[in-house]
């Protein structure tokens, strides 16, 4: 079967809309969020059920080509690029929240779903789906699955694979199973815990039952205003030390505050070392006393001000300046390069001085604003894509980081995934017995390595 | 043909076996010493049998003192074609530890060695034989602990509670084992030594280390655990509330939990554990009443003091004819004390007790206590729910003689009776205990023949032979060697 008799094919099975063949329809899906890097699938196919999506899995397995899955494309280490070519299975027509029982607090949802999207159904029923990467409004609980995805409030909550209990996948031999189950930790081998995040390499993820958390009774805001990031790092040790577990702990450094306050006007002093902002939830009567603690330990680390939000519009104002970081840093640079290092969080300070070394050996500037409360960095690497030489310099500064990460005892990504972007580094983490343990258990599901190849293990 | 038929039919003849277990002992010998290679019966009878009540006579126990012995041990086992059992401390449940097919137990209970505590990192690295409790006290001066809690936790292994992927009475607010294990060194089929997983959460890659959690020792063994440490709660209030009523004490349950309260421990008895704990090892429980639920809340002072009044006041309202709240910890000590009982004072009621492990979800709770009562007065038999109530996880304990024709016939025929209600209320088949061979009959209550297959495919490429652990798990039909090995107290065709 050539192309041409694949793509009849799949046009037989999805219908003809769904099938994509024309570079100029299937450019759109040539990259995700992974800068720099690209390539043409050979077909996208975006198929309306679990069934159309096994039928199209044998029909590339018929024409020997591979599959590559992709949600939203908001993926940030090109989990979704084809890198040599074959059918984009797009997930995104599976959009259907099946149901959400309340009292058990479990959704089951169709892949495609966008994650806030889900959080909107789930909130007439005061529950709402932890993971909150920041990509929510976009991406799609498949990609969540696939990748692992975390969030701000990770710290509180954990991350996706926490939140997931059953997944229906589609195995490289077209059959659909269903792994884990309606109750948590279900007997047999924790096949959910291994299909999470394991970026599509391992099956398809058709569908989910994935667990929903209270919203709080309250929050609390804070915002305290530091000289210097190693006095903002001590107090995060403070804070998780005294036992207090707040929903979210960020922390942002000179740089994005300066660039984030000119766009965003998010009340953020210019000239400060760092902020940190601490959100924390929970049973509304003891709040008040948790933020108590959190203002007295920062104030004991030399936080020159802290401003605890006194309503929903200026907690939603104390978020404005970190949610819309990112898109900030765009607008000075148009390339970023987002690293994603976690380091356990003792070494933060550590780390911290690290990045600043290797931004000022390199010439690249880092701007960091990250996820402080469980140690995951997110360096910034701004450069001009234009430049040759400046592409270069931020590829070298981007493995310095991860390199210092691992010697502090680290890993090479807290939340992104492996992708394309992490795949040689998976070396420097792990040994080759336990790669080869990881390819065994791919070859378990996947013998003819046909699903998303060369994605997360190295060869 | 099954891995477990296949291996059997692998193993030759009986009289080159004989000669072959020779030379295995011989190779064993020489990895560990004499000393820690066990063959005569009266040595051997020791591990013949789990928690469970199943038996079958080990032919060869070692006990490996490192890893580098234990690997050299799946090697010879490996030549000899001979199937490994791995064993921690035989507190297990659900017959994980029974060499159903014979072969080498491999004991670990002398890898004690804890390798390093590392406070600022909150992780210890555990060798497979460490007691649970051990861990604690290794860090509990230092203001940490070591959160998965199983009722046997004085003397299982973290090893076995890897394998089991154990729970306990704090499991409500901290997760079961897995959740608290980093990371796995294990051997592997080939005598490959790895690690899986790290020292941080979430390391990028398979989750290796969550596949091997829980496994129950048939994809190989593990020798040491990076498990994360927890800081000592600053606070801990523990309430005690008496119900006349058993649906107001599960509705209550659901109450707490929907208030928005993760309470550490939320634990239910009901009349009949009462009456058994007031008989053997007495706790001042009213004998008149229905159930007893024990409230334990843990945290920053602030929350801890606001949710145990928030708590009491829903077990008021949910209509407690009586709370007691513990003022110190000795009054904490006396609340827990008959739940920690409980089971030995079983005992008081019967000689022989069954505990089932079923899971529902906790809004289902009430609906499935009365299945059960339902199913205990059609099969005539008593049965005693001791249970962790806010998972949603119970534990039946069927009471019966074991000496009584045709009793153990309708315990099990109750036992599966209990687990099918479970399933059909949304729920599983083992909350903590594991499957073993127990249970295996009944995973395909929950999964389906190609879900069970993408299960025998993980293992197949980590023991494609099928040596470790064999007859584990997967409900594969009995064979010759189970039907020749089972005591003639089980019922052919099935495990218990």
């Amino acid at each position: 079967m050539g192309r041409d008799g694949l793509v009849r094919r799949l046009r037989e099975i999805v219908g003809d809309r769904y099938v994509l063949a024309d570079p100029a329809d299937v450019v759109v899906y040539e990259a995700d969020a992974l800068p720099l890097t690209g390539a043409l699938p050979d077909v996208v196919v975006l198929p309306g059920s679990a069934e159309e999506v096994a039928a199209v899995v044998r029909a590339a397995a018929d024409g020997g080509v591979p599959v590559i899955p992709r949600g939203a494309g908001t993926g940030l280490a090109g989990g979704a690029v084809p890198e040599g070519g074959g059918v984009l299975v797009v997930l995104t027509r599976l959009d259907r929240i099946l149901s959400i029982d309340p009292r058990a607090r479990l959704a089951d949802v169709e892949a495609g779903v966008v994650n806030a999207d889900l959080n909107a159904a789930a909130r007439p029923y005061g529950l709402t789906f932890a993971p909150d990467p920041g990509s929510q409004a976009a991406s799609t609980v498949g990609g969540n699955i696939a990748t692992n995805a975390g969030g701000p409030h990770c710290l509180a909550y954990g991350v996706t694979t926490h939140h997931v209990l059953a997944a229906q996948v589609v195995l490289a031999d077209g059959s659909v199973v269903w792994v884990g189950g309606a109750a948590s930790d279900a007997p047999g081998y924790d096949l959910r815990g291994v299909l999470v995040g394991s970026e599509g390499t391992l099956g398809i993820v058709t569908r989910a039952l994935v667990r929903l958390v209270r919203l709080p009774e309250g929050a609390r805001t804070l915002l305290a205003i530091f000289d210097g990031v190693e006095p903002a790092s001590r107090a995060v040790s403070d804070i998780i030390a005294s036992g207090v577990v707040p929903a979210a702990l960020e922390m942002l450094d000179a740089l994005t505050l300066r660039i984030v306050e000119d766009f965003v006007h998010a009340g953020y002093p210019a000239d400060a070392g760092a902020v940190l902002l601490v959100e924390v939830e929970g049973v509304a009567d003891v709040l008040d006393r948790l933020a108590d603690r959190i203002r007295a330990l920062c104030a004991r680390h030399g936080a020159r001000q802290i401003r605890t939000a006194a309503t929903e519009e200026e907690r939603a104002l104390l978020w404005k300046g970190r949610k819309e970081a990112f898109g900030a840093l765009g607008r000075v640079r148009r390339g970023v390069y987002l690293a994603d290092v976690t380091v356990p969080r003792h070494r933060l300070p550590e780390m911290m001085r690290r990045v600043a070394e290797i931004a000022a050996r390199t010439g690249v500037p880092i701007a960091n604003f990250f996820h402080a409360g469980d140690g995951n960095l997110h360096p910034n690497l701004l450069y001009d894509p234009r430049d040759p030489a400046a592409a270069a310099a931020v590829a070298r500064a981007g493995e310095e980081i991860v390199r210092a990460g691992l010697e502090l005892g680290g890993t090479i990504t807290g939340e992104h995934g492996v992708g394309l972007d992490k795949r040689e580094q998976m070396r420097w983490m792990f040994t080759d017995a336990d790669l080869e343990a990881m390819r065994r258990l791919r070859r378990a599901w996947d013998p003819h390595g046909r699903l998303n190849p060369g994605k997360v293990v190295p060869q | 043909m099954t891995d477990a038929e296949r291996t059997t039919t692998d193993r030759g003849s009986a009289e080159g076996g004989r000669a072959q277990r020779r030379g295995l002992v011989r190779r064993l010998r020489e990895i560990v010493g004499d000393r820690h290679v066990l063959t005569d019966p009266a040595d051997v009878v020791v591990y013949e049998q789990d928690g469970s009540i199943l038996q079958v006579l080990p032919e060869v126990v070692v006990l490996p003192a490192s890893t580098s012995e234990v690997a050299a041990v799946v090697g010879a086992a490996r030549e000899a074609n001979v199937p490994i059992v791995p064993r921690g401390s035989g507190t297990g449940l659900a017959g994980g530890a029974v060499p159903a097919e014979g072969g080498v137990v491999v004991s670990l209970a002398r890898m004690t060695r804890i390798r390093e505590v590392d406070l600022r990192g909150r992780i210890a690295v555990a060798e497979a034989g460490v007691i649970n409790l051990d861990v604690t006290r290794a860090v509990a001066g230092q203001g940490y602990f070591y959160a998965p809690d199983p009722s046997s936790q004085a003397a299982c292994s973290i090893g076995g509670n890897v394998a089991n992927n154990s729970g306990g009475p704090h499991t409500l607010a901290y997760g079961v084992t897995t959740n608290h294990v980093l990371g796995l060194e294990v051997v592997l089929g080939d005598g490959t030594v790895t690690w899986l997983g790290g020292r941080v959460p979430d390391p990028p890659g398979y989750d290796l280390t969550g596949v091997f959690v829980g496994s129950e020792g048939t994809l190989g063994i593990v020798t040491a655990a990076a498990l994360r440490l927890m800081r000592a709660r600053e606070a801990v209030r523990t309430l005690l509330a008496i119900f006349d009523r058993m649906d107001d004490a599960t509705d209550v349950v659901v109450q707490i939990t929907a208030a928005g309260i993760v309470p550490a421990a939320l634990e239910m008895m009901d009349r009949t554990t009462i009456e058994a704990v007031e008989t053997g090892a007495p706790a001042g429980y009213p004998r008149d009443a229905e159930a007893v639920l024990l409230v334990e809340v843990e945290g920053v002072r602030e929350y801890a003091e606001r949710a145990a009044e928030l708590a009491r006041q829903i077990c008021v309202r949910g209509g407690a004819r009586e709370v007691r709240v513990a003022r110190d910890e000795a009054e904490r000590q006396r609340l827990w004390k008959g739940r920690k009982g409980a089971f030995g004072a079983l005992g008081a009621l019967a000689p022989h007790y069954y505990v089932q492990d079923g899971v529902v979800p906790r809004s289902r709770l009430p609906q499935v206590m009365r299945e059960i009562a339902e199913i205990g007065r059609r099969y005539g038999l008593r049965i005693a729910n001791v249970f962790h109530a806010g998972d949603g996880n119970l534990h039946p304990n069927i009471l019966f003689d074991m000496r009584a024709p045709g009793q153990l016939e309708r315990v099990i025929a109750a036992g599966g009776d209990i687990l099918r209600a479970c399933v059909a209320a949304g729920g599983s088949i083992t909350g903590e205990h594991g499957i073993g061979l127990e249970k295996k009959a009944y995973m395909d209550l929950l999964f389906s023949p190609a879900d069970l297959d993408a299960m025998a495919r993980v293992r197949r490429v980590f023991d494609p032979d099928g040596r470790f652990n064999p007859a584990k798990m997967f409900p594969t039909p009995i064979t010759c060697a189970e039907m020749r090995r089972a005591p003639a107290a089980i019922p052919a065709g099935l495990w218990i």
